[in-house]
């Protein structure tokens, strides 16, 4: 009965075990390796036992009330803590390779075990300010690794994102006291149940804005994004494939359940609003990334635009339309973060991965090659792969819903992506310049190739197994907007474990 | 009550904001102290009124109390701030080693 | 730093030192139902030790202390952490509390017992730890004191960057 509490618990244990050992070494690497196994597993798990829309719910402390915490996983959540532990194992052994233990920090191991906490605690809960909680668990340390191994300059760019981060906190706080003072509740069944019997009323989309901020914030949406493009580049590859997959997508996932499943699905002007602004946070991550002479900086924007592209597709509120968000969403886990490492593998050989001086990949390390066009071309929605299929829901969606501006805003987006994809591809395979060395010598890239081959697999399965995937999507996308299943799930768990106050 | 809350409140945001704008580390860090505080007592004053009602504490049966609720937020809340002024502590002490200054406009210029 | 510590300062803190941890393990134990708990209690203890470190300086304090404040909280947060898998163990929900009470106690009589305690004590260490490593190390580094000893920094610094006093230092040499 507590599997929804083992993706929060495996990485606590870990961060516990590795802060004990303390020392780097290779034997605390295969622990960490073999426990990010294992939460893969247990989202495997997660995943086989909620599909198709079952919801397992769990109350910590079996305290009988509705003030008690509970953690709820359906198969949203499942998914996303599969991919989440996925992406995180697939860094963290491209992190192993990357840098001998010897030359290690010791405190990297636990902070991301730490980090991965609170991002699964963030997938699993189904209280508000429980959410609070697993955010800062997040942030912490995530403001922790960015200036972990920073030089004065990294530090001086992670500035903002600590300010930012800290001022998005403070308003959360204030959104829970809202929506304690409004509701009476911070559980999201009792808030869920309470906007479907409420009479609509002009506060709830007040406190509805203000808890889109604060998740605006931690997703990057225009115009709150200016601290991502500078900051998540001074990050060391591994970590960066890390927050640049799964920590911004947190914010899209949390805004599509509060959205989906906690907020009344009427909130007027509110989706309209969603929706613009994330097309011009698509547009204005799009064209930013032109602007970055740099592979890090290309990629960083492109998770802006990406990001922009999901809750465009959030802001239609139809099932169809949540569930292309969805289907982006897990296709960008995997995609943007095997895209850093590419990048990065890319740097390693150039000993740069500034576009001018890089160069001749294509002819001494095709293989590489292939697995960049794979997923580059996935990024910018080239059919069959798996970002096409997301795409072209997307449309139909919008087409649906009858936004033809927003659906003509997202095919230009593409258009962008493409452009920029083509022209790191240009410059770091294709082009053969002077005095570009490529060190093939080095023998790390080629089991770094091997490790991001790994998430290659997943998203060319994602795009050719297109069929069962966009089901999958579908069905967690219903699951995330039957509010009333929702209620249903944790109030029948409530009501087994003692009385339920009203 | 609530009026002199909320104007509290008002102001200690208001403060606090000036203060994160300014350029000075310590006037930043002090503005982010405030802000914490700010948040809190406004997530306080959703507790309700404290007019003849005890504070949450198992005392004898029949005492009306105030909402608990709230002040474990806000306790939970607390403990987070308090590591993250640690951390900002922290994070602009290396600033200032790094580049002899606490005004930040001087440390993004270009050296 | 002004000089060393006058001598009073000094009585007055080797003295408080003791009523201050008493302050504290009355705070942890009447936290259950009254105000206290934890995180308050640690952070009194806390202050008696950075009162100390105020009163004897901080290297002698690190002679006296002997062991890392950090491993102090990895321990609190593991013996937190165990409380609340106890439970899962016995296939029941995460974090249950379990409580009773001791009949016959000497002294006492009849007390009332239960791992919230337990838990308490994880949280009371983790903040005493942290609390002490954050003021220690902060501490002594604008004292210009080696911020981590030998120990410390295999575990908690890059074994490939110096500590930033240092490079520091030597920049500031450069430029005079």
């Amino acid at each position: 009965m507590n599997w929804p509490a083992a993706p929060v618990l495996l990485p606590l244990v870990t961060a516990l075990i590795t802060l004990f050992w303390g020392r780097p070494g290779m034997a605390r690497r295969w622990v960490t390796a073999f426990s990010l196994l294992l939460q893969f597993a247990v989202g495997v798990g997660l995943v086989m036992s909620t599909y198709p829309g079952r919801v397992l719910v769990l109350g910590l402390g079996a305290w009988p009330a509705e003030l008690g915490i509970v953690l709820v996983v359906d198969l949203m959540s499942a998914v996303m803590v599969t991919l989440t532990a996925l992406v995180a194992l697939v860094a963290q052994v491209y992190g192993f390779i990357e840098m001998r233990w010897a030359i290690s920090h010791p405190l990297r191991i636990p902070l991301i075990q730490f980090l991965l906490a609170g991002i699964q605690l963030t997938f699993c809960t189904g209280d508000l300010f429980n959410l609070f909680v697993a955010f800062e668990m997040m942030l912490i340390s995530s403001y922790a690794l960015l200036t972990l191994e920073a030089d004065d300059w990294d530090i001086k760019h992670a500035f903002p994102y600590v300010a930012v981060n800290l001022f998005g906190s403070a308003l959360f706080i204030c959104g829970c006291g809202l929506v304690y003072s409004l509701f009476g509740t911070l559980n999201f069944a009792g808030i869920a149940r309470r906007t479907l019997e409420m009479e609509r009323d002009g506060v709830v989309t007040l406190v509805s804005l203000l808890l889109l901020l604060v998740f605006g914030i931690k997703a990057g949406l225009f115009p709150l994004h200016l601290w991502l493009p500078n900051s998540y580049p001074t990050l060391p590859i591994p970590l960066l494939a890390l927050f640049g997959g799964v920590l911004t997508k947190v914010g899209v996932y949390v805004i599509i359940r509060a959205l989906g499943t906690v907020l009344p699905h009427d909130l007027g002007i509110l989706h309209a609003w969603l929706g613009g602004f994330a097309l011009v946070t698509a547009v204005v991550g799009g064209i930013g990334a032109i602007s970055r002479p740099f592979i890090r900086g290309i990629l960083s924007f492109h998770i802006v635009s990406q990001v922009g592209l999901m809750l465009l597709a959030v802001s239609f509120m139809t099932p169809l339309g949540l569930a292309a968000a969805v289907m982006i969403l897990w296709h960008n886990l995997a995609v943007k973060s095997s895209l850093f490492l590419i990048g990065g593998t890319a740097a390693l050989l150039n000993r740069s991965d500034d576009l001018s001086r890089m160069g001749g990949l294509w002819s001494r390390v095709p293989w590489l090659g292939v697995l960049f066009l794979v997923q580059a071309l996935s990024l910018a929605g080239i059919p069959p792969l798996s970002g096409f299929w997301g795409k072209y829901m997307v449309v139909r969606a919008g087409l649906e819903a009858g936004e033809h501006l927003l659906v003509a805003g997202s095919i230009g987006v593409s258009v962008l992506t493409l452009f920029s994809m083509v022209k790191i591809w240009l410059a770091t395979f294709w082009a053969e310049p002077d005095g570009v060395v490529v060190r093939v010598e080095d023998p790390r890239w080629r089991r770094m190739t091997g490790v991001v081959a790994v998430l290659a697999v997943v998203s060319l399965a994602m795009g050719l197994g297109a069929e069962g995937f966009s089901r999958i999507a579908i069905e967690a996308a219903r699951g995330v907007l039957d509010q009333e299943g929702y209620v249903r799930a944790v109030e029948q768990f409530l009501g087994k474990t003692g009385g339920v106050t009203p | 009550m609530a009026l002199e809350t909320a104007l509290l409140v008002g102001v200690m945001f208001t403060v606090a904001t000036y203060l994160i704008l300014q350029r000075s580390f310590v006037r930043i860090l002090f503005g982010f102290l405030i802000l914490t505080n700010a948040a809190n007592l406004f997530v306080l004053s959703m507790s309700g009124r404290p007019n003849g009602r005890s504070a949450p504490v198992v005392l004898e049966k029949g005492v009306p109390m105030v909402d608990p609720l709230p002040q474990a937020l806000i306790l939970t809340a607390i403990v987070i701030g308090f590591g993250v002024a640690a951390y900002l502590v922290f994070l602009l002490y290396r600033l200032f080693l790094d580049r002899r200054t606490t005004n930040a406009t001087e440390m993004y210029e270009e050296p | 730093m002004l000089g060393p510590p006058s001598f009073i300062f000094r009585s007055v803190v080797r003295f408080l030192f003791f009523l201050v941890n008493v302050f504290a393990l009355y705070l942890l134990l009447r936290g259950h139902n009254l105000p206290g708990g934890g995180f308050i209690a640690g952070l009194a203890s806390a202050i008696s030790l950075i009162l100390l470190s105020l009163g004897i300086g901080l290297a002698e304090l690190h002679r006296v202390m002997r062991f890392d404040p950090m491993r102090l909280a990895t321990a609190g947060l593991a013996l937190a952490l165990g409380t609340g898998l106890i439970p899962v163990g016995m296939g029941r929900p995460f974090l249950e509390h379990f409580d009773g009470y001791l009949e016959h106690v000497p002294l006492l009589g009849r007390v009332h017992v239960g791992t919230p305690l337990l838990f308490d004590f994880g949280v009371y260490l983790v903040v005493v730890g942290i609390t002490c490593k954050v003021i220690f190390v902060l501490g002594k580094s604008t004292q210009r004191l080696v911020a981590l000893v030998a120990e410390d920094a295999a575990r908690y610094a890059s074994p490939v960057e110096r500590p930033i006093e240092e490079t520091e230092e030597e920049g500031g040499r450069n430029g005079s």
